[in-house]
């Protein structure tokens, strides 16, 4: 388990490190990429040395961004430690108040930072299995770091594939990245919903991708992060296949407020996204999971 | 190209294999096989019909013109998939999307007629043919729906899934 930032020393009973959760830590930023309209990828180092080293955190959890006059947004890490030492990666799409002023930051200026929180991808659990990974848009940065790993450790892992959908091709997000990972043996997908005539690339979604390959169901897990309908679609074409629902990962985005279930935001059925996920094998999720009005 | 070669490089597709031996060859004696280039077109929107296709390797666009914004891709079939499959539509008369080659392959073409008529004569063959059909119509109306939902776009003001 990784331990969030804020949690105390020594003492201050359950009440105490509950508040010490909620107070922030500041963060400079220290270098800015722009990915695709809307979205920009920003370098963090935390501005205490000492909070900076103690700093951990696993791929696929996530951290509130903290901007002052405008609020807290939860952001998933989109890269890992060993890729960044030192360095704290969130890519964001500046769709809210909190994201967009973040957008109007520049090098130097300061965030605040609270987590990690939430559970993080099963690593540990999928090695050895082949890995699908189905993502679109926005849902590729959370699963970035998990591929660094994997990357990182590929003789530990099977047949590793990337389905990767976005909007348009100039959506699409670290497309300097897809030649690497094709070499490490990373079976990358790419297809966007619509092409002009310039783009000779797949053009579909990615659930239609899973007709293209064979998966064995004994030893594939499918780990998947997106647009809520697009992941509907990739679990019906992995139970199609017979994976297992133990074997499909699934993160969930809410409204995440406090990150660590007790302000109820976020809180689906039994479940504060916050803090039970967002990373859930679907097993756990599946009766809450398509239910209209959630 | 003989229809022997045809019948082989058919029954390097998987759902041929699962079909009857005269099946595979009444329908390798109506289709012929197509090497094609990058930039090469196969039929444009309004075209008569005529085959269809199903692609053994390489990579087919469909397009559609809009005024204004010219030609817009709209799907790539790749290995296995079929396009044109309108042509064996009783009521579809042309072309409603064009087709062009994005990277170079191979691809089967099948007389939409014919088929048609082998259909007619051996309703066993016809059903299986039409039921194959009906599913890549699913998958595809199953992309579409998708594609309609425009998924990856911004959210609309007032719901609050991103601070």
């Amino acid at each position: 388990m990784t331990v969030p930032l804020s949690m105390p020393n020594a003492g201050g009973g359950s009440a105490g490190y509950a508040s010490k959760l909620l107070l922030p830590h500041w963060a400079d930023i220290v270098k800015i990429i722009p990915e695709a309209e809307g979205v920009t990828t920003y370098h963090l180092r935390l501005t205490d040395p000492e909070v900076q080293a103690r700093y951990r955190f696993q791929p696929g959890q996530f951290n509130m961004l903290y901007v002052p006059g405008y609020g807290e947004a939860a952001i998933s890490m989109s890269s890992d430690l060993e890729s960044n030492p030192g360095l704290v990666v969130h890519t964001i799409r500046h769709v809210g108040n909190v994201t967009k002023a973040i957008s109007r930051m520049k090098v130097g200026d300061v965030v605040g930072l609270r987590g990690p929180f939430g559970t993080a991808w099963p690593l540990e659990q999928i090695r050895g299995k082949d890995v699908v990974i189905a993502c679109g848009g926005i849902g590729l940065p959370p699963l970035r770091g998990a591929l660094y790993h994997i990357l990182r450790q590929r003789a530990d892992y099977g047949k590793v594939t990337l389905l990767y959908g976005a909007r348009t091709p100039k959506d699409l997000m670290y497309p300097d990245e897809y030649e690497t990972w094709k070499q490490a043996d990373i079976d990358v997908q790419v297809t966007v919903d619509r092409g002009d005539e310039t783009w000779n690339g797949r053009i579909g979604v990615v659930p239609m991708w899973f007709y293209h390959f064979r998966v064995d169901p004994r030893k594939t897990a499918v780990l998947t992060c997106g647009p809520e309908i697009m992941m509907r679609f990739v679990i019906y074409e992995a139970l199609a296949r017979r994976i297992p629902t133990s074997q499909i990962f699934v993160s969930l985005e809410r409204n995440m407020k406090c990150g660590q279930g007790a302000c109820g935001h976020c809180q689906q059925g039994p479940f504060f996204i916050c803090k039970d996920g967002p990373v859930f094998p679907f097993s756990a999720i599946e009766s809450i999971f398509n239910v209209e009005e959630y | 190209m003989t229809a022997k070669d045809v019948r082989l490089e058919l029954l390097k597709i998987p759902w041929f294999q699962e079909q009857k031996p005269g099946h595979v060859t009444k329908i390798a004696g109506i289709s012929h096989l197509r090497h094609y280039k990058t930039g090469e077109v196969f039929f444009r929107e309004g075209d008569r019909q005529d085959y269809f296709y199903i692609v053994l390797d390489g990579r087919v666009a469909l397009d559609i013109f809009i005024p204004h914004r010219g030609k817009v891709r709209i799907y790539t079939a790749e290995q296995w998939d079929v396009f044109g499959w309108s042509s064996v539509s009783p009521s579809v008369r042309t072309r409603t999307a064009g087709a062009v080659g994005v990277m170079d392959g191979t691809v089967v073409g099948i007389d939409a007629q014919e088929l048609i008529g082998l259909c007619d004569q051996d309703p066993g063959l016809g059903y299986r043919v039409m039921t194959r059909l009906a599913h890549v119509i699913a998958s595809r109306l199953m992309v579409t729906r998708l594609q309609l939902l425009d998924m990856f776009a911004e959210p609309p003001a007032g719901k609050n899934v991103g601070e």
